[in-house]
């Protein structure tokens, strides 16, 4: 967990206070994404879920536009990183370099000692630096030459990566993906919202006009506000039932991690918050299952073979796991029972 | 073998619960201790032998010698010591004979008789050698059904009836289990068994197969108990007991543990038994009594004749006098005195009684008196080793007095006892003989005129026959029998010439010892002809020729005159006694025969017969009713179910949404209440939607299954809000901190269920309202778990006690 680095009183807000906050942010993300308010909220939602937001889709949708435009929004310190083939880890994470003045190494940090990190085309870089944003992604604190650097809070980063071109890119390793809280897929926008981007973008670049309508402190309120929404067993047991399903389901190779567990519950937190609810339903989880399940898991191959995506694989999950304490009122519960006693 | 003489246990245990149809027979449980003892001695010396492996016939010679020993020790003559000697064969060879006459002596349940016993012991332990050899020695176990049938046959035989049906479902258990305790010795010896995941299971280990295998048994054994009582051709079932109210046979002889004896087959086993047994003694001043008679067979069916149980008062209430009653006000009586001794050989729930009796003293036990019948009968005392005094008044007809009783009306309610089952024979020969004639009287003489000698009537006590409608018919073409086809022919010609007529069963007169004293055997037992004549009552008509009948007082009578003897002086059979000097011109002399009364007046007899068909309506009514009970049980429990709901979700306290914002969770006693109450409205919408065939997924949030409801079903206005509030209840209810509180939901649940109402089809509605899917499946739900569990506790039980088990072949990883 981060501290915050400067310490000014930070209480959580009331109900009204935290959708007004919210309203502002997604209001004017909107302004230049339009049409896409869900894949805004779920991009908010893990800003207070303090999580890491995945953008995956095709080029020219709008990826590093939202992780901008979100950046913007926030009155806080924001880094851009393009992630190339041939950036290297100190890039990232920054350098000791040696003062002729002082005649000591200064550490210079890198990219990632902001409040909002964007890193565009993440899968780009090699991996080796791409595992320069394990750390810090993580732990929110940046490891050089053995000094320990914390960063900032609150701390996000936000990747996009392409995932139909495949040359010359790097697949993000399993711990990097898991580090992720979600990752959400921007879409073709409908007509009509393409013809608003024509007119809206036609003379000038909107995003040049977005003024900041939060600030770090605002943020971290939201944060601390959303830590309190309750989650009640019911729904942490379905929580926990979801991942275990993940990792049970045959056509999985590999399941989701008991971090997505909590940075499931965590997100759910958020978006019962942006709703002004002060209690998670399962519905939440329901909606966030694909966005934060998915691309952690891995399929079989016998699934791959298949062209069964991951996403479907959760959301087939979803449809199948009953709720605790759901009735249901056509199972007898005879086979199950009987043919565990026999199984025995 | 171990495996062997496993099974030889199994069939020694087979055996006995196949012995269970004998408790029908036997009134004591003597016969049990026995046969467990003798079926023991022979397993044991079967485990012995096949322990030293002894071949097959010394297998076979070793259970013979145990059973020999047991029944030596058991019927002992009492010259034995242990080892049986030639006397020991005597005294079994007269333990035999014994049996032979007890069965002809006794009706069902049998005392205990050392001959029966005897014969129960033998042919049971037969049985089990039998069923032993056939099980563990020759594997074929399918086989051994055979003798165990044979001895479940004894009943049916005895029982014409129908046999109950849980001594049944035992022999078949037995029979069954002999069978599964082969296959599962069968099947052990292939080898291990395994399942489909590779993991060795035990023998003794429950396999889903056998489970199988036990349900079909089961069904099977259900089906086998139940279709006959579907199936209206076979009788005896409990729809025919139910419909008949008992037609057919009555209480019979025995001490009413539920024996039911034809009384033509009781008739024929007293005369044809092979020794003479006295059964009681009369004492009476009347100088030529006519006959005893104590049952009334009233009912013609295919069957033949059967009777209605006796239906009366008690004694208490005094005995109707013939001479005050409308029905039989114009015979002539006198009154006479008789004492009635009975030995311990006559035991029956009927009394033998003169007719018109209008005083009966002494009598132990209670009794009562069925006025129509003329019938003394008692459901639990017995007849046997009774003694007690009647005064009765006997009736005098003369055949001119009779040619005035005037027909009886087409709507009499007597006419009920013209019904015949239809016959073309007896149909055409009753209109051959009744031509010209014009009154009753003379219509029944002709008919009874007509079973003379002349007309090749022959008596004959060995015809058999089991009393069928057919064989009365028959009897008028092969003219052989005795008083039984006499009785009931001329009872059923009777009948069918449009006069009323029923057979009466009892003894004739007897063997005068003087001093009015009559002895009466089981010789004397006799059945006759009863017809009716308005004004008179039951006049008996004694169609039997004389000839065969000992005691017979056929001759005595100017009414009814003996066909085969012109001159009315006593018969060579009868016995001095019976030479009665015929006063035939006297209207009042002759010996007045009993004659039943029918109740007071004929207003008076309209009850009975009107009756057995009303009882009749009153089951099937009864049946229907608890039917249409049964069917509504589930809509009734539903109602119940919705109602306690609805009781909890009532608000009770003002309206309180709870308050915005992030609050701590309280548990107060208002909210804890709200949760349930929440809980239970849902719980009801689920059994609505079930109701309503609307499909309910477990894997949807309240939410979604509110909207789902209002897409699907297209709710608008009211409804749907109730569907969308009773979604938010439920899921604050479960999720958040604070639940909804006071929130209206019971009149939501009103108005979502009247929509839901509203949107389905009419069937669907009935069924909902009719037949709640809702109970039904809950109901299989609770049966499924039940009998899962059950399952588990035997399976756990069975665990426990193969731990003792040192054939296990497997270690328990559990």
């Amino acid at each position: 967990m981060t501290t915050p680095t400067w310490g000014e009183p930070a209480g959580p807000l009331t109900s009204a206070e935290f959708r007004a906050a919210a309203q502002a942010i997604m209001a004017n993300i909107e302004q230049v994404i339009e049409g896409k308010s869900a894949t805004v909220r779920l991009a908010l939602a893990v800003l207070i879920a303090e999580g890491h937001l995945l953008i995956e889709d095709v080029p020219g949708v709008g990826k590093t536009k939202l992780a901008k435009a979100l950046a913007r929004s926030i009155d806080c310190s924001v880094r851009r990183i393009q992630f190339t083939p041939d950036l290297l880890p100190s890039d990232v994470t920054g350098v000791s370099v040696y003062n002729q003045e002082t005649r000591d190494f200064e550490f210079k940090p890198g990219a990632v000692f902001a409040n909002l990190v964007v890193g565009d085309e993440i899968n780009r870089a090699s991996p080796k630096t791409q595992s320069a944003l394990l750390e810090c992604m993580e732990e929110r604190q940046v490891t050089v030459d053995g000094t320990t650097y914390e960063l900032q809070a609150p701390f996000m980063v936000v990747a996009t990566q392409n995932p139909i071109e495949m040359e010359g890119t790097y697949p993000l390793p399993e711990a990097q993906r898991d580090r992720f809280t979600a990752r959400i897929a921007m879409g073709y926008p409908d007509p009509r919202a393409e013809l608003a981007m024509l007119s809206g973008h036609g003379d000038h670049d909107p995003l040049n006009d977005l003024r900041a309508v939060a600030d770090a402190a605002l943020v971290r309120r939201l944060i601390e506000t959303a830590r309190a929404v309750h989650a009640a067993d019911a729904v942490q047991q379905y929580a926990i039932a979801l991942v275990t399903a993940t990792r049970e389901a045959p056509e999985i190779r590999l399941g989701a991690s008991p971090r997505s567990t909590l940075q499931l519950i965590r997100t759910a937190k958020a978006v019962a918050a942006l709703e002004g609810r002060d209690y998670v339903l399962p519905d939440d989880l329901q909606a966030l299952a694909v966005p934060v399940l998915a691309h952690r898991i891995i399929p079989t191959a016998d699934a791959q073979l298949n062209r069964r995506t991951t996403d479907a694989i959760v959301s087939e999950i979803v449809h199948r796991l009953p709720l605790p304490h759901a009735r249901n009122p056509y199972d007898t519960r005879d086979g199950r029972a009987s043919y565990e006693s026999r199984g025995r | 073998m171990t495996g062997r003489r496993r099974l030889g246990l199994v069939a020694a245990g087979s055996t006995l619960l196949a012995a269970a149809p004998l408790t029908v027979i036997f009134e004591s449980w003597t016969w049990i201790a026995q046969c467990v003892l003798a079926v023991a001695l022979i397993e044991g010396a079967a485990v012995a032998t096949r322990t030293f492996r002894f071949p097959t016939w010394a297998q076979a010679a070793g259970m013979t010698l145990a059973l020999l020993l047991a029944l030596t020790w058991m019927f002992s003559s009492g010259k034995e010591i242990i080892v049986p000697t030639p006397d020991t064969f005597a005294h079994f060879a007269d333990l035999l004979r014994q049996a032979g006459e007890d069965t002809r002596a006794f009706g069902v349940p049998v005392p205990d008789r050392d001959g029966l016993l005897f014969v129960a012991v033998l042919g049971v332990g037969a049985v089990s050698i039998v069923v032993d050899l056939l099980t563990a020695v020759f594997r074929r176990p399918a086989l051994a059904g055979l003798p165990m049938l044979a001895i479940y046959s004894i009943p049916v035989a005895v029982y014409t009836d129908s046999v109950p049906a849980i001594p049944f479902v035992i022999g078949a258990a037995g029979f069954m289990w002999l069978l599964v305790a082969d296959n599962v010795d069968r099947v052990r010896r292939f080898g291990r068994r395994f399942t489909g995941d590779g993991r060795d299971v035990d023998v003794w280990e429950p396999s889903p197969l056998a489970a199988a295998g036990r349900r079909i048994g089961v069904a099977g054994m259900l089906v086998a108990v139940v279709l006959p009582l579907a199936v209206p051709n076979v009788e005896g079932g409990l729809l025919t007991q139910l419909t008949q109210s008992g037609a057919g046979t009555g209480p019979g002889s025995g001490n009413g543990t539920g024996g039911r004896i034809n009384l033509f087959a009781s008739l024929s086993g007293q005369l044809n038994h092979t020794t003479t047994i006295p059964l009681l003694k009369v004492t009476t001043d009347e100088p030529e009594p006519f006959y005893l008679r104590f049952a009334i067979a009233d009912v013609l069916n295919d069957n033949g004749f059967g009777n209605e149980s006796p239906r009366g008062s008690g004694l208490g209430l005094g005995l109707p006098d013939p001479r005050r009653q409308a029905a039989t006000q114009l015979s002539s009586y006198t009154e006479h005195h008789a004492r009635v001794e009975i030995t311990k050989d006559l035991q029956q729930n009927m009394a033998p009684l003169y007719s018109y009796a209008i005083g009966i003293n002494n009598l132990n036990g209670s009794w009562a008196y069925d006025q129509n019948q003329q019938v003394l009968y008692s459901s639990r005392t017995t007849t046997r080793d009774q003694a007690y005094d009647i005064t009765y008044l006997r009736a005098r007809y003369s055949p001119e007095e009779l040619r005035q009783a005037p027909r009886l009306a087409a709507n009499d309610a007597l006419m009920a006892y013209t019904a015949t089952p239809g016959d073309a024979t007896v149909e055409t020969e009753v209109a051959r003989l009744t031509k010209g004639k014009t009154t009753d009287y003379d219509k029944v003489r002709s008919i009874y005129n007509w079973f003379s000698k002349e007309n090749g009537f022959k008596y004959s006590l060995a015809t058999q026959t089991t009393g069928k409608a057919s064989e009365i018919a028959d009897f008028l073409t092969n003219k052989t029998g005795y008083c039984q086809q006499y009785a009931a022919a001329m009872a059923w010609m009777v009948r069918a010439a449009g006069i009323p007529a029923r057979v009466a069963f009892g003894f004739t007169r007897g063997t005068p010892a003087g001093g009015g004293v009559f002895t009466i055997t089981n010789r004397n037992a006799h059945a006759w002809t009863e017809v009716y004549f308005q004004g008179f009552g039951w006049v008996p008509f004694d169609a039997t020729p004389s000839a065969g009948v000992t005691g017979s007082a056929r001759s005595g009578s100017n009414w009814a005159p003996d066909v085969d003897r012109p001159t009315p002086t006593a018969s060579t059979s009868t016995g001095p006694g019976a030479a009665v000097p015929d006063s035939s011109g006297d209207p009042g002399a002759a010996n007045g025969p009993n004659k039943s009364g029918v109740g007071e007046d004929p207003a008076g007899t309209t009850g009975p017969a009107p009756e057995t068909t009303d009882w009749t309506g009153l089951w099937i009514a009864a049946g229907i009713a608890l039917l249409l009970a049964l069917l509504l049980v589930p809509a009734l429990r539903r109602v119940l179910v919705r109602r306690r709901r609805h009781a909890a979700t009532a608000p009770v306290a003002p309206v309180v949404l709870a308050a915005e914002g992030i609050t701590d969770l309280t548990v107060t006693a208002e909210t804890g209440r709200a949760r349930e109450d929440a809980h239970a409205a849902w719980d009801e919408l689920i059994d609505s939607m079930v109701d309503f065939q609307v499909p309910v997924d477990p894997t949807e949030t309240p939410r979604v299954t509110a909207q789902r409801l209002v897409r699907d079903l297209s709710l608008t206005g009211e409804p749907a809000e109730a569907a969308t509030l009773l979604g938010t209840a439920e899921e604050r209810a479960r999720y958040a901190r604070q639940p909804l509180q006071g929130a209206e939901l019971t009149s939501a649940l009103r108005r979502i269920r009247s929509g839901m109402s509203g949107s389905a089809s009419r069937r669907t509605r009935l069924r909902a309202t009719l037949l709640p899917p809702s109970v039904l499946l809950n109901w299989r739900a609770g049966l499924s778990e039940w009998s899962t569990r059950t399952a588990e506790r035997l399976s756990g039980l069975r665990e426990s006690l193969t731990r003792f088990n040192p054939r296990r072949l497997l270690t328990r990883t559990r």
